[in-house]
C-alpha cells in the first residue's frame, strides 16, 4: 500500500469485515442461551458444550479445507466455465481469486502483509459456518453424542455449506449462471441447506423419549427457560446486523469491474458484487423482523418461544432478496415465511414423528426454502450478476433471476446438500453406534454425574464449615 | 527464528516479503501438527464420552433421581 486512498480503501474494508465477525460472535452466544433455554435441567451443561465445542472444530476444518473449497468450487466442477480462467474444472490455478492461495500451508492464511483482506474475509465466513451447525445443533438436543455431534458440525460447517457457498454465492458460482439463483443474505446458503441437514439427521436419530405418546400424539417439552430462550434470541438477531454487513462489500469502484469505459461508480454491493445499500438492506431487516413478530405473535397466539422465532424466520425469509425488495415487500414475504414455517412444523411433527426440538428446521429450513422461492417470483428478471447478462441453462454467461431457477436452488440447498448428507452421515454414525446415547442417559440427564458430583462437593464444603 | 529482524531493511526492500511469521515454510509441519492434533482430540474424546456414557447407563437412574442432586448453591 503505497498511495493513501488505495491503503484507506483497504485499512476500511479490512476493518469493516473485522466489525462484523465480532457482532457474528453475539450469533453463536445467542445459540448457546436459547439451546441450553431450550433443554431440560438434566441436560443443560452437556447441551452448552455441544454447541460450545462446534467453535473449534469447525475453525480448524475451515482452516484446513473448508475456506479452501469455497475457493475451488465454483465451477461445480464441470458444470459452468470460470469468467476468471474459462474453465470448467476446479479452480486451482493461478488467477487472483483461486482456491491455491487458500491451502492451509500457503503463507497468505497467516500475518502477511501483502493481504490485508483474506484473513477478515477468512473469518466473517467461518463465523458463517459457526452459525450453520449451530442451527442443526439445537435439532438434536438431548439425544445425540457430542462425538456425532462434532462429526455433523464439520460436515455441514466445513464442507456442505461451502460447496453450496461456491456454488450459489461465489460471484464465480455456476447456479448463478445456469439457474440465475440470487440468495443476498443467505436464506438458502446457510438457512435452507442447514435445515435440511438437521432434518436428515432427525430422521435417523429419531424423538426424546416420552416426546410421543404411544398412540404418536406428539407432546409440548421446554423450553425450560423462557427468559434463556428470550436473550438467545435477541443476541441472534443483534448477530445478525453483523451477518448482514458481512455479506456486503463495503466500497466498490463498479465501473472498471464491469469494463465500462471511463465510468467510476463507486458503492456497496451484494456478495455478487450487484449495488446495493447499507441503508436499504438495513430497512429490509428490520421491517422482515418486524413482519416476523408480527405474524409469529398471532399464528402462535402470543406465544414467546415462537414469537420470537418467527421474529427470526422472517428475516431469514426475506433474506434472499433484501439487497433489492422494498421494505414492504420485505416485511410481507416475512409474513408469509413465518406462516409456511409454523404450519408445516406442527404438520412434519404428528405426519412423520420427527422431533425438532427448537423448530430449527422450520425456522431456517421452512423459511429459507420459502424465501428462495418468493425471491424468484418477485425479483424475476434482474440480473443475478453484473458481469454479463444471458439466459438460463447456458452457463457461459448469467441467468436472469427467475421462479423455476430458484426453485431448483431451493432443492439444491435443502435437499441435495442439506437432507441428503445429513441422513447418510447420520445414518453412518448410527451403523456404528456412534449416534445416539443410551436410552437409560437420556432418562437419567445427560448432566447426571455433573450434578451428582456437585452434590458431594456442597456436602463436603457444607460439612467443613460446620 | 524470526523472519523479520530489522523492520527498517525489511520495508525498505524492493520487493516486501508479506508473510512475518517466524519460522516461514516450516507450515507444511505445522499443517501436519494441527492434522494430528485435530484428529486425536476426536479420539481421545469419543473414548472419554463412551466410557462416561457406558458407566451412567450401567446405573439406570430413574428420570427423578438427578433431583436429589440439585444443589443449593
Amino acid at each position: 500500500m503505497t498511495d493513501q486512498l488505495g491503503a484507506l480503501t483497504t485499512i476500511f474494508t479490512e476493518f469493516y469485515y473485522w466489525i462484523t465477525v465480532v457482532l457474528m460472535f453475539l450469533i453463536h452466544v445467542g445459540f448457546c442461551m436459547y439451546e441450553v433455554g431450550a433443554s431440560r435441567y438434566k441436560h443443560h451443561q452437556h447441551t452448552l458444550m455441544k454447541n460450545t465445542m462446534l467453535i473449534p472444530l469447525v475453525t480448524v476444518t475451515w482452516f484446513f479445507f473448508g475456506w479452501w473449497i469455497y475457493w475451488a468450487f465454483p465451477t461445480g466442477p464441470g458444470l459452468a466455465p470460470s469468467i476468471m480462467n474459462e474453465s470448467a474444472a476446479l479452480i486451482t490455478d493461478d488467477s487472483l481469486f483461486s482456491a491455491k492461495w487458500y491451502v492451509p500451508t500457503s503463507d497468505l492464511m497467516a500475518v502477511n502483509l501483502g493481504d490485508h483482506i483474506s484473513g477478515v474475509f477468512w473469518a466473517a465466513f467461518l463465523l458463517f459456518s459457526w452459525t450453520a451447525a449451530s442451527i442443526v445443533s439445537g435439532a438434536v438436543i438431548e439425544r445425540i453424542t457430542t462425538f456425532a455431534f462434532g462429526i455433523c458440525a464439520i460436515a455441514i460447517g466445513s464442507v456442505f455449506w461451502s460447496i453450496d457457498a461456491a456454488w450459489g454465492w461465489h460471484f464465480d458460482g455456476w447456479m448463478l449462471k445456469i439457474l440465475g439463483y440470487h440468495d443476498a443474505y443467505a436464506s438458502g446458503v446457510i438457512h435452507a441447506v442447514a435445515g435440511g441437514f438437521a432434518l436428515g439427521i432427525l430422521i435417523v436419530l429419531g424423538p426424546r423419549i416420552g416426546k410421543f405418546s404411544s398412540s404418536g400424539e406428539p407432546r409440548n417439552i421446554g423450553p425450560r427457560n423462557p427468559w434463556l430462550v428470550a436473550i438467545g434470541l435477541f443476541l441472534i438477531y443483534t448477530g445478525f446486523w453483523g451477518f448482514y454487513a458481512a455479506c456486503n462489500i463495503p466500497i466498490f469502484d463498479l465501473g472498471p469491474e464491469y469494463g465500462m469505459e471511463g465510468v467510476t461508480y463507486f458503492t456497496a454491493t451484494n456478495i455478487y458484487v450487484t449495488p446495493t445499500t447499507l441503508g436499504g438492506i438495513t430497512m429490509n431487516f428490520l421491517m422482515s423482523l418486524s413482519g416476523g413478530l408480527l405474524a409469529g405473535y398471532w399464528i402462535a397466539k402470543g406465544d414467546p418461544f415462537w414469537t420470537y422465532s418467527s421474529g427470526l424466520a422472517g428475516i431469514i425469509c426475506a433474506s434472499a432478496g433484501n439487497d433489492l425488495y422494498h421494505p414492504i415487500q420485505a416485511m410481507i414475504i416475512a409474513m408469509i415465511g413465518v406462516v409456511i414455517a409454523y404450519k408445516l412444523h406442527y404438520w412434519v411433527e404428528r405426519k412423520f414423528k420427527i422431533d425438532d426440538a427448537v423448530g430449527a428446521v422450520a425456522v431456517h429450513g421452512y423459511a429459507g426454502v420459502a424465501g428462495l422461492i418468493i425471491c424468484g417470483f418477485v425479483l424475476n428478471g434482474y440480473p443475478s450478476s453484473g458481469y454479463n447478462v444471458g439466459s438460463m441453462w447456458i452457463g457461459t454467461d448469467y441467468a436472469p433471476i427467475n421462479p423455476l431457477g430458484m426453485f431448483i436452488g431451493a432443492v439444491i440447498m435443502f435437499v441435495v446438500l442439506g437432507l441428503i448428507p445429513g441422513w447418510i452421515i447420520a445414518k453412518i454414525l448410527h451403523g456404528m453406534g456412534k449416534l445416539r446415547i443410551p436410552r437409560e442417559v437420556e432418562i437419567a440427564g445427560l448432566d447426571y454425574n455433573l450434578m451428582e458430583a456437585a452434590r458431594d462437593d456442597e456436602k463436603a464444603v457444607s460439612s467443613s464449615t460446620r | 527464528m524470526a523472519t523479520v529482524t530489522n523492520w527498517i531493511d525489511h520495508l525498505s526492500a524492493a520487493e516486501v516479503q508479506g508473510a512475518i511469521y517466524p519460522y516461514v515454510g516450516s507450515e507444511g509441519i505445522l499443517v501436519i501438527v494441527a492434522l494430528v492434533i485435530w484428529i486425536g482430540w476426536h479420539v481421545l474424546t469419543n473414548n472419554s464420552e463412551s466410557e462416561e456414557l457406558e458407566k451412567l447407563a450401567r446405573k439406570r437412574h430413574s428420570a427423578n433421581d438427578h433431583k436429589s442432586n440439585i444443589t443449593e448453591w
